[in-house]
């Protein structure tokens, strides 16, 4: 273990270090606009280029990008409300000890 | 080609090399053996005479089992499984467990065994074989919860072998064919057994939590062959057997669909993986349902594809449990700063499970939708495309975001073993080389000629595809900003495994105890009629019991008199 946030920490892997703007807290912040424009981008293209599809549903234009973000929505909300929220116990609830449930060599 | 060895099955030296291995103490010569048995199992592959072939029979018993059938669905799974043996070895190249190097290689062989098995008897021993050879891979984990999962996966696995023989001896005795093919049905009793059986090793809805129940507890290695062959294994038996079984579409429809919400919030990364697993191997469920050529070649172009970049993430979680020591999302961050090969790796089998183009996925898994909406099961396409994004969530964004980057938890470890790098680094290739040179693929699959009719790079798919990969990412950074992501915590999920770990085993020990108390009871009971039937005896009998006891004599007397005076007016009224 060492300083997490250290840009100086020698024990990073020398292969690593170009890449430690990946960590940077404006990286992560427009994550989110990065990911909408390019979204967008392909969207607009439906308006240019009619794409042909097996089914009729699917030439609607962004069908895949909404049904993309839809499909996440839901399956985190039922995953974080109804698996979690009903099915979701401590993590000792099988044999009364955690410490064993990683399988290791 | 060597004619010679046209009957040689490619499992034989593979078996024949894991007996060997179990045998050895010095670990060099076991990795060696593991090494070298793919290599020779590859030669016999490619040694078979091309078009369709049966050859390895034996008769025993008055049966005939036929042990290596070279077909296009055998040839292709096959070569995939042989491909996988070979990763696995170099990946556990650092182990020096002779039980695991043992078992591994059985398993790996009996795995190939059943692909080329012609008839069900065969199929049987091979399958079995399986299910014996692979729980030493959870056991080798050598803690108590793989002990219990490995017997729960015992026992569940041995209950497919039943099902299957028992399915394979009534179809025999109503039709006396063991044969191994299309002429199996679910409309029969001892087709719809062996259905059953198959379904148990796929991991269908409700017979599925055996899977994410052990391979999360296997060892670092075994969670790694695991994943290559059981259920591929019960996917390629289904495609020989059941093809066009429309229920399959279904089934299959559920398994890509309900993984997905129990991998959301599962900590347990490489039973996130797991689950992922399962989803998968909806798709190729649903493409045998389809039973279409192009369908059947989705399905097999799917397992292959997704065995290499399944066993890429295994690995990659592998790595980490090796170096952190966890594979818990809520322990883990910022692992790029440490293990950037891995890392890539990860990010190159996540891409390709995402079905990003240029990645193997994409080129494999579009044949299936393609064959699905082509048949007019539009509602199911939709489901698979809703699974899809899902795939994306778990595999994609999940696995490498929360073990490589993420919060940094300030893990400093070091970069995973050499070994470990190149089985990963072969993957990766694969992954990319299949996902570009997409013919090669194509041209492997049962009905080549279908599939190389297919393009699967034209402009729409590729524009569709990103659509429904950049608005499903765009979701997770959406969800994040607003905090409406869950965080990574410790704890587990109820799975249909509560049914038997918890309900059945509870109503067990119930029963037990209840058992106990009525025997107690019985007993208890047995006891008191037998002294108070004794007391009562003794107190008549005994000698100072009634019996025993002066009686008057003038009482006597009377009595005597009494009855003498009953018998005589008998005898003076009777007739």
């Amino acid at each position: 273990m060492s300083d997490p946030n250290g840009k100086h920490d020698e024990l990073i892997h020398p292969a690593a270090r170009p890449f430690l703007w990946l960590d940077a807290p404006w990286l992560k912040s427009s994550m989110i606009w990065i990911f909408l424009v390019a979204t967008l981008g392909l969207v607009a293209v439906d308006f240019f280029h009619h794409r042909h599809e097996y089914v009729e549903l699917a030439e609607f234009y962004g069908f895949y990008a909404m049904w993309g973000f839809g499909a996440f929505v839901l399956a985190v909300m039922i995953g974080w409300w109804v698996i979690r929220g009903l099915l979701g116990r401590e993590e000792d609830y099988w044999d009364g000890d955690s410490t064993d449930e990683e399988g290791q060599s | 080609m060597i004619e010679a060895l046209y009957d040689v099955s490619p499992a034989w030296p593979v078996i024949i090399a894991g007996l060997l291995a179990a045998a050895f103490p010095m670990h060099y010569v076991r990795k060696g053996l593991a090494l070298i048995a793919p290599v020779l199992a590859v030669f016999l592959w490619f040694n078979a005479p091309s078009g369709d072939h049966l050859g390895g029979i034996i008769e025993l018993g008055g049966f005939t089992l036929e042990t290596f059938r070279f077909d296009g669905l055998s040839r292709i799974w096959g070569l995939i499984f042989i491909i996988a043996a070979f990763i696995n070895a170099l990946y556990g190249l650092h182990e020096k467990d002779r039980l695991a190097d043992a078992s591994g290689l059985i398993y790996a062989g009996a795995g190939l065994g059943a692909v080329f098995a012609g008839d069900l008897l065969s199929l049987f021993f091979f399958w079995e074989l399986t299910a014996i050879s692979s729980v030493f891979l959870i056991w080798g984990a050598r803690n108590n919860a793989a002990y219990k999962a490995g017997l729960r996966y015992l026992a569940i696995h041995v209950l497919s072998g039943v099902l299957l023989l028992t399915g394979a001896v009534i179809r025999a005795s109503e039709t006396g064919s063991w044969a191994f093919d299309e002429t199996l049905s679910i409309e029969t009793l001892g087709g719809f057994l062996i259905f059953i059986a198959f379904g148990i090793k796929c991991a269908f809805p409700f017979l599925h939590n055996w899977l994410q129940d052990a391979y999360p507890k296997a060892t670092i290695t075994g969670a790694v062959v695991l994943s290559a062959f059981t259920t591929k294994l019960a996917v390629y038996a289904l495609a020989r057997g059941y093809a066009g079984t429309e229920q399959l579409i279904w089934i299959g429809a559920v398994m890509t669909a309900f993984p997905v919400f129990f991998a959301v919030v599962e900590n347990d990364l490489r039973k996130v993986l797991s689950y992922s697993l399962n989803n998968q191997l909806g798709f190729m469920v649903v493409g045998i349902g389809v039973g279409t050529e192009l369908a059947i070649n989705g399905a097999a172009a799917h397992a292959f594809v997704h065995i290499i970049y399944k066993a890429l993430l295994f690995m990659s979680m592998g790595a980490v449990l090796l170096r952190v020591g966890t594979v818990k999302a809520s322990e883990l961050g910022g692992l790029f700063k440490s293990m950037p090969a891995t890392t890539i790796f990860c990010l190159i089998g996540a891409a390709s499970i995402s079905a990003f183009p240029l990645f193997s996925g994409f080129v494999a898994k579009a044949l299936t939708l393609a064959a699905v909406a082509q048949e007019g099961h539009w509602v199911v396409w939709l489901v698979l495309v809703f699974a899809s994004a899902g795939v994306l969530e778990h595999s994609g964004i999940k696995i490498p975001y929360f073990a490589f980057f993420s919060h940094d938890r300030g893990h400093r470890v070091r970069e995973a073993p050499v070994n470990m790098l190149m089985a990963m680094g072969i993957a990766s290739l694969i992954c990319i080389y299949v996902g570009i040179n997409y013919g090669v693929l194509y041209e492997l699959v049962p009905f080549p000629e279908a599939a190389l009719h297919y393009e699967p790079y034209t402009f729409d798919h590729i524009v569709g595809q990103m659509q429904l990969l950049l608005g499903a990412m765009f979701a997770f950074a959406f969800l994040v900003r607003m905090k409406w992501y869950p965080d990574e915590k410790r704890g587990v999920n109820l799975d249909t495994d509560w049914v038997y770990r918890r309900f059945l085993a509870n109503t067990l020990n119930w029963g037990h105890a209840m058992f106990g108390r009525l025997w107690a009871s019985i007993t208890n009971l047995v006891s008191g009629v037998r002294s108070r039937t004794g007391g009562k005896l003794f107190e008549v009998f005994s000698p100072i019991g009634a019996l025993s006891r002066d009686i008057p004599s003038g009482l006597l007397a009377i009595w005597t008199s009494a009855l003498l005076a009953i018998v005589l007016l008998i005898a003076y009224l009777s007739p």
